[in-house]
């Protein structure tokens, strides 16, 4: 059982996302009709799936809530603020009832019931049932629902129908499904207490039913019970006699025969008959109804679900397999046999399809990040009472799912800080002459072998001379530092910097953009700044395709193999070994021009076999340059990165190890690292002096 | 998994530190490996010998005799790696632990491990999960979630960096 719990609370995860995101697209076309076909088709499912599993709080929940979605359809209902307002609340509250079905914490429990208790109301409004019970005359609500006509439905069950399992009050409950109703109980047949026999049914009902209904769908209603009761169904008017004005003292009237009350209802009827309408609604939910079975064909040939820890065993396997290839390359060189060659070769090919598929699996559109910062637009400039609307372009770009996973926080808080501090009030905007509506632009784009994300918003801006001077307040630089543009940008990301004057419930939680920084490193990202002043600002991240594959120059220090990421790679030189040693300023000349080193062989405590002739490799960071020295170059490799593990958390200049061809393990050089590492010793020395 | 299970299971491999006999639960112990060549990672403490592949994987090897206050473990022909697992943080990780030799996998009822001497040993008491009595000699049953867990790494380190001072 648990399994199949699991399953449902995977689908249903799945099925609240969906509710988000098209509750979205409803927030933005409040009329279309398709969305709240789907938002009701999406409540549907859900009540079914969580009652058949026994979350009763859930399908209870979501029962409310689909009959909204119902009257809204049908159009009893108009998309109002109010409306969304309870859906996103309801969404939220659903996500709340996956984790605490039973509703053991209060707040949650409180929360629920006030949900349930502002559906309920928000329903009243509509229902006509209820609306009679109050005898208001709401004349919006009279108009929607006289296009209905009513029908007079008697069902008299046979007194033993109950022993055949039936229950007969679900009977009346699906009725009152197809539209309003009005239930009169006929009690003539009760006999005395002493001689009742509580398992027969001695009551009759005399149901008046009014909604976009047929004699037909009534007759479905009874399908299963039909040889075991008396039913007569007539309908009685083309119009909602319901909401009329003294219906229900005529309805009430037992004595009177159905013939004698069609008669006297007859002068309540003040309003025509539009049948066509009817047929309208019926049509469009056919139809409805027959795309939605399409589609749901669709989607199960063309997709599966598969558990993400699956995906992870298969890319390991897959990049043990690039390894192991890489081993059987090596070996059939040696043993030169042309039938193994050719084999292995075939293998290769094989293997390198597998990989690029595999990859590809683990790429999803980014997308699915989407949804929540369309969500938090919203939600926030609701409540920082700024009017902003949410762009995105090249949502379809695809990133590794580990990628994707990792962005979402430096993302969201990019977001807060664009809403809080980045776009200004409606006024202060149309003073400025810019449109009150502020904008945030989310664009999403391949370069080469990386993802660049641009987060633009057209708010005020940042001021590079402000920045300035809030660096020297807080000591980060000098007063008489001189620094270009993209370096005061780059002080943002410090740690102890954050811009925000005052700390706001919005994007003053603590964290600056240090850690935003920090968390895009983590996933090999690199992040900057571009703004100018009232015209807006914009955030740039450059995000590699995937984490398990780098591209790198393989170099040899000693014994020990290093792999350096391509991407950092400027230049490659060859130099003497007395122009590192005994240097007082640690530059090298290369190219005409002075380069800093770091001499690996000391920064990696590596002293046997030092050669004569060294290769350089000059790595950059940003426009940093420093050349590293390494005893020989091997060529280009494609490594599959590995963790180092726990153990070697501390080592930092290193990220990761990866296995050569010859079952040899290479460590994956941080030139970031190693680069910053330098710089703080510099520093550091120079302060010592 | 960790102490109650040690005392229901009732197998253990013994290695060899120089001259001492030490022993660790089997249950623990996935193979036992022949030296492969190990890459050595920069700046890392001493007793952290370095990586190796272990199918495809990366292991970190720890020389146990530096963790053990030895010198050096110089390879032989009979040094070896006993891949472990430990619980490090709430978490099972896999090490490899280099040692001198492998001895035996000895059989035994749990009450034939003795309680670890509170004085008189030159191991810390944490590290000593009972003793056995084997012949004529003493065996020590290692707590190898005490002894390789990554506080007692640092703290190694921390020793070492102020010994250079």
């Amino acid at each position: 059982m648990d399994r199949f719990k699991a399953v449902f609370f995977e689908e249903a995860t799945t099925l609240i996302n969906e509710l988000e995101r098209v509750s979205l697209l409803l927030h933005n076309n409040p009329s279309d009709s398709s969305i709240t076909e789907q938002i009701f088709r999406i409540m549907h499912t859900l009540k079914g799936n969580s009652t058949m599993f026994g979350f009763y709080r859930i399908g209870d929940f979501t029962h409310h809530f689909e009959t909204l979605y119902d009257y809204i359809r049908e159009g009893k209902m108009s998309v109002t603020d109010n409306v969304l307002n309870i859906t996103f609340a309801s969404v939220d509250h659903l996500r709340v009832l996956l984790t605490d079905v039973e509703l053991e914490n209060s707040v949650h429990k409180i929360n629920h019931e006030n949900l349930i208790r502002g559906l309920i109301e928000v329903l009243n409004g509509t229902s006509g049932e209820e609306s009679i019970k109050n005898n208001s005359s709401d004349h919006k609500i009279e108009n929607k629902v006289s296009d209905s006509p009513t029908y007079w439905v008697k069902f008299v069950p046979e007194k033993g129908l109950v022993r055949k399992g039936t229950n007969v009050l679900f009977l009346l409950d699906d009725l009152s499904q197809l539209g309003a109703t009005y239930t009169v109980s006929n009690t003539e047949r009760l006999p005395d207490f002493k001689k009742l026999d509580p398992a027969e049914i001695y009551l009759s009902w005399e149901i008046y039913v009014s909604g976009s209904v047929t004699e037909n769908s009534i007759l479905d209603v009874f399908m299963f019970v039909e040889e075991d009761c008396e039913l007569e169904i007539r309908k009685i008017s083309e119009t909602n006699l319901l909401d009329q004005d003294g219906f229900s003292t005529i309805a009430r009237d037992v004595s009177l025969s159905i013939d004698d009350k069609i008669l006297k209802f007859g002068g309540l009827v003040k309003k025509s008959s539009s049948k066509s309408r009817i047929e309208e609604v019926r049509n469009k939910m056919e139809k409805a109804n027959e795309r939605s079975i399409i589609t749901s064909k669709d989607n199960s040939i063309s997709s599966i679900r598969v558990a993400s820890e699956k995906l992870d065993e298969l890319m390991s396997l897959v990049s043990e397999l690039v390894t192991t290839q890489a081993r059987l390359n090596l070996v059939s060189e040696q043993i030169a046999s042309s039938e193994l060659i050719s084999i292995s070769e075939n293998i290769e090919k094989i293997t390198r399809q597998l990989r690029d598929n595999t990859f590809s699996i683990c790429l999803i559109p980014i997308e699915n990040l989407l949804v929540r910062f369309q969500r938090l637009v919203r939600d926030l400039s609701t409540q920082l009472n700024k009017d902003v609307v949410f762009v995105s372009e090249g949502a379809d770009t695809e990133l590794d799912k580990n990628i994707i996973e990792n962005l979402a926080d430096p993302l969201m808080h990019i977001f807060r800080n664009s809403l809080d501090h980045g776009i200004e009030s409606g006024e202060e905007r149309v003073k400025k002459g810019k449109p009150a509506q502020g904008k945030i632009l989310l664009k999403a784009f391949y370069s080469g072998n990386s993802v660049i994300i641009q987060i633009r918003d057209d708010g005020k801006g940042i001021d590079p001379e402000m920045i300035r001077q809030k660096a020297i307040s807080k000591g980060l630089i000098t007063a008489d530092q001189n620094l270009d543009r993209r370096q005061i940008f780059d002080l943002i990301f410090l740690p102890g910097f954050s811009t925000a004057e005052k700390v706001t419930e919005v994007s003053g939680r603590g964290v600056g953009m240090d850690v935003v920084k920090r968390q895009i490193t983590e996933i090999r990202g690199e992040v900057e700044v571009e703004s100018v002043l009232n015209e807006g600002t914009t955030i740039n991240i450059k995000l590699p395709l995937t984490l398990s594959i780098i591209d790198g120059l393989l170099v040899k220090i000693n014994a020990t193999h290093f792999v350096i990421p391509l991407g950092n790679v400027d230049k490659c030189f060859e130099a003497n070994h007395e122009e590192f040693v005994d240097k007082i300023n640690d530059l090298i000349i290369l190219d005409g021009e002075q380069v800093p080193f770091i001499y690996l062989r000391d920064e990696f405590d590596i002293k046997e076999n030092c050669p004569q002739l060294h290769q350089v490799v000059v790595v950059k960071q940003d426009d940093r340059r420093v050349a590293l020295s390494v005893d020989t170059i091997i060529g280009e490799y494609q490594a599959v990165l590995k963790p180092l593990g726990r153990l070697y958390k501390s080592v930092d200049v290193i990220s990761g190890a990866t296995i050569l061809g010859n079952g040899e393990v290479a460590l994956v050089v941080d030139p970031n690292r190693i680069i910053k590492e330098y710089i703080f010793n510099q520093i550091h020395n120079e302060v010592l002096q | 998994m960790s102490i109650e299970n040690l005392n229901v299971s009732n197998s253990y491999l013994s290695f060899k530190l120089e001259n001492e006999t030490f022993a660790v639960t089997v249950e623990r112990v996935h193979e036992i490996l022949e030296i492969p060549t190990v890459t050595k990672v920069p700046k890392s403490p001493d007793f952290m010998t370095g990586v190796i592949n272990l199918r495809g994987n990366v292991l970190p090897v720890i020389d146990t005799r530096i963790k053990f206050g030895l010198a050096k473990t110089d390879f032989t022909i009979d040094s070896c790696i006993i891949v472990l697992s430990i619980m490090m943080e709430n978490e099972q990780i896999t090490i490899g632990a280099l040692v001198d030799s492998v001895q035996e996998v000895l059989e035994l009822s749990s009450e034939k491990i003795l309680p670890s001497p509170a004085l008189g040993s030159k191991y810390k008491a944490e590290f000593i999960q009972g003793m056995i009595k084997n012949d004529e000699d003493f065996i020590m049953v290692l707590n190898i979630d005490e002894v390789f867990s990554i506080n007692e790494l640092h703290q190694m380190k921390e020793n070492t960096s102020e010994t250079i001072i």
